[in-house]
């Protein structure tokens, strides 16, 4: 055994503290009246069997549960940009309303220098804003993009402030996100800058739509060939973009617990990963284009901060032992390295703790992870929009983290706490846990057709509210603490914001007019050529589809139509009954 | 009360969005409080809704959106209910509803909107107390 303790010494602790237990926590557990302490308590006995240089070693090393890097994110310069009221990227602000024109004119008057882009669910969905199905969802949740047109639009916001070349835009799309990429691709050509030159990360994490949140087309199988088609396609022509951004956090929403989040998603992961594997990429090459976007949070202090922990530790040992990876930097989980209190703790009762909550969030952050910020706007709940006085609030809650309380001086603070240590090796074990059970199960595609993951993660929404129900779980103003001498604090959202809800009314109807008009300018023959030519592609299972889809929407084919032919050859996911 | 049949009532997803979180929790809760629970699954149609409503014979329709299309669709469904004469039908919403909204709902006949955070207790005693004349069970 290989220990940082003496074991003569470790003898001595065993005993003395058996005494204790006899002595002082006994006579203060009898003045309490008490049979047990509430509290568990640990000591060097907990974390006996650990080498210290195997289990925990040095921040930015192997196997990184100090840190991924040695200087954490939130002790650089980059980590000041990450302090505000949400994680700002170096494309901005993750956006959309409306119409293409609506966002481009807010854009264009935030000065943004990079394309965070949401996309509305008709789009993600692949159905243009014309199908009976986007009734009532056109430029909702994001904007409406049909054609290369409408990314052309778009993209004029940066016109005299960025060139392609100078920016980074990030995709939040998956089942169609190669034609997303693929108008990316064709706008850079128009605009003359080679596709190397690109930056930026589609999400194109198609498991956890199937898993959690809902926007897949195809059936899995198909769906993982267009993901090593970007894989391949952009290891080739665009090395620049990250092709991959594979997230736990739509699995925590949508009920999963913190150790399932970090199962799933890494069983989602190996399955990618695989998919380069098997195209002969060299692991090393492709590996540093896969991010993570993050894995989500609760309130649950201690096991998100192990669960960070043992996160680091889990890909690190993915990469390396099980996919051979020589290179440092395919170890890192890449953007994944952060806690923080997800939107499904916030309540629409006593909104204003959800100020609290994030906050709680922005600590654990510091103490377990390698970004952090201030917290979610308290006024998320109301899927409104953040107010600009709740973004003031969540912007100021990091300052006051990272300058009054300095929390950031220290890297890994808690590494080496007998308690901590031992809970980080607990969730590991959970964590691989989850990945096990995935892997007997035949892997994450069979997980997700068979609906495991999804029944796994509804059984644990379940638990959960039926904790709040009983009152097991405590959400303050909500299950307690509700009396009649309790005050709702709502804090006023008064100041003007540019989001113009009436252009949301109307945006419907002039996406619509912009749909039909470039259908009737566009040449059908060309059109019709190239979609025949996606067809004939897409039969053959070896083919990359994104050089036809770049044909198809430099045409301006649109989505609808490129996924219908889609459809056609793949089929569509029918989800399995999990109730 | 052993004779007594038990409540029907139908969960639906109408529109694209597909966070069902809480149309699964609500499905599976009044499941465990003695109704009979069909859930559509996720990106329904309103006319899918009221099919599956009618074929069902269901006392209770309930809709979740978070999408923000809620005022179209649960509107439409209500009409289309409406359409095929079947106004006994109870039909209750949540998601992520702005308060605003909630009035505009009601007047097209959503009867109840029951935000995040409402205990599944509430809203099975609410339907077992606002059944439409002639269908309580």
């Amino acid at each position: 055994m290989v220990t940082v303790f003496d074991p003569e010494r470790l003898e001595e602790i065993e005993k003395e503290k058996k005494e204790w237990e006899e002595t002082a926590l006994r006579e203060n557990l009898r003045r309490l009246g008490m049979s047990e302490s509430p509290c568990q308590f640990c000591t060097p006995l907990d974390v006996t069997d650990r080498d210290y240089l195997e289990k925990e070693g040095f921040p930015g090393q192997y196997p990184y549960t100090r840190g991924s890097y040695a200087v954490p994110v939130f002790a650089t310069p980059f980590g000041e940009v990450l302090e505000g009221g949400v994680v700002a990227p170096r494309a901005g602000q993750y956006a959309g309303y409306g119409t293409v024109e609506d966002t481009r004119d807010l854009w264009r008057a935030e000065k943004r220098r990079g394309a965070n882009i949401a996309f509305d669910l008709p789009t993600q969905c692949g159905y243009d804003s014309d199908h009976p199905l986007a009734e009532g969802e056109v430029g909702r949740a994001g904007i409406a993009v049909d054609t290369l047109q409408d990314l052309e639009t778009l993209y004029e916001a940066f016109e005299g402030l960025t060139t392609l070349d100078g920016m980074v835009s990030n995709f939040t799309i998956n089942a169609p996100c190669n034609i997303i990429l693929a108008m990316y691709f064709a706008l850079a050509e128009k605009k003359g800058v080679p596709l190397a030159k690109l930056h930026g990360t589609p999400q194109n994490d198609i498991l956890k739509e199937f898993a959690a949140r809902g926007t897949y087309i195809f059936p899995p199988e198909p769906s993982m060939r267009m993901i090593r088609d970007t894989i391949t396609y952009c290891s080739k022509y665009a090395p620049e973009i990250n092709v991959i951004s594979i997230c736990g956090y739509h699995m925590r929403e949508a009920g999963a617990s913190e150790v399932q989040a970090a199962g799933f998603t890494f069983a989602h992961a190996i399955a990618y990963v695989q998919l380069g594997v098997d195209a002969d990429l060299d692991v090393d090459q492709f590996l540093r284009r896969f991010t993570f976007l993050d894995f989500g949070g609760g309130m649950d202090f201690w096991r998100e901060i192990a669960r960070a922990r043992a996160n680091r530790r889990v890909w690190a040992r993915i990469t390396k032992e099980r996919f051979g990876a020589k290179k440092p930097r395919s170890w890192i989980m890449s953007g994944g390295d952060t806690i923080f209190v997800g939107p499904s703790a916030y309540t629409l009762q006593r909104p204003l703790n959800n100020l609290i909550r994030g906050v709680i969030g922005g600590v654990m952050g510091y103490l377990g992870a390698g970004f952090t910020f201030g917290g979610f706007p308290w006024d998320e709940v109301y899927g409104l929009g953040h107010s600009y006085e709740a973004r003031q609030l969540s912007l100021d809650a990091g300052r006051i983290l990272r300058y009054e309380a300095k929390l950031k001086q220290v890297v890994d603070p808690l590494g080496g706490s007998y308690f901590v240590e031992a809970l980080t090796d607990e969730v590991e074990e959970e964590i691989w846990d989850v990945i096990r059970k995935v892997e007997e199960l035949g892997g994450a595609v069979v997980a997700v057709k068979s609906g495991y993951t999804q029944r796994e993660i509804a059984r644990s929404a379940y638990k959960f509210h039926r904790e709040v129900e009983t009152g097991e779980r405590v959400i303050v103003g909500v299950n307690k603490f509700t009396g009649e001498q309790e005050l709702e604090v709502v804090p006023p959202r008064l100041v003007p914001h540019p989001y113009d809800p009436k252009k949301l009314e109307s945006a419907a109807e002039r996406q619509l007019a912009r749909l039909a008009r470039i259908k009737k300018e566009r040449d059908q023959g060309r059109v019709d050529g190239a979609l025949k030519a996606v067809h004939e592609a897409a039969r053959k299972e070896d083919e990359n589809l994104v050089p036809y889809f770049m044909d198809a929407v430099k045409a301006y084919a649109t989505v609808g139509e490129i996924c219908d032919v889609l459809r056609d050859v793949f089929g569509e996911y029918e989800a399995p009954s999990i109730l | 009360m052993a004779e007594e049949k038990p409540i029907r009532v139908l969960i639906a997803k109408p529109g694209l969005d597909g966070h069902d979180r809480g149309a699964k929790v609500v499905a599976l809760g009044l499941r465990d409080a003695g109704f009979e629970v069909i859930y559509t699954g996720i990106r329904q149609t309103p006319d899918m809704v009221v099919g599956a409503a009618l074929q069902e014979d269901v006392h209770v329709v309930g809709l979740s959106c978070l999408s923000g299309a809620h005022r179209i669709l649960f509107a439409r469904v209500v009409e289309l209910l409406r359409q095929s004469g079947r106004e006994d039908v109870l039909v209750i919403g949540g998601g992520v509803i702005p308060e605003e909204d909630v009035p505009f709902l009601k007047e097209r006949g959503v009867q109840a909107v029951f935000p995040s955070g409402t205990l599944i207790s509430h809203i099975a005693d609410y339907i077992r107390e606002n059944l439409p004349a002639g269908r309580e069970a």
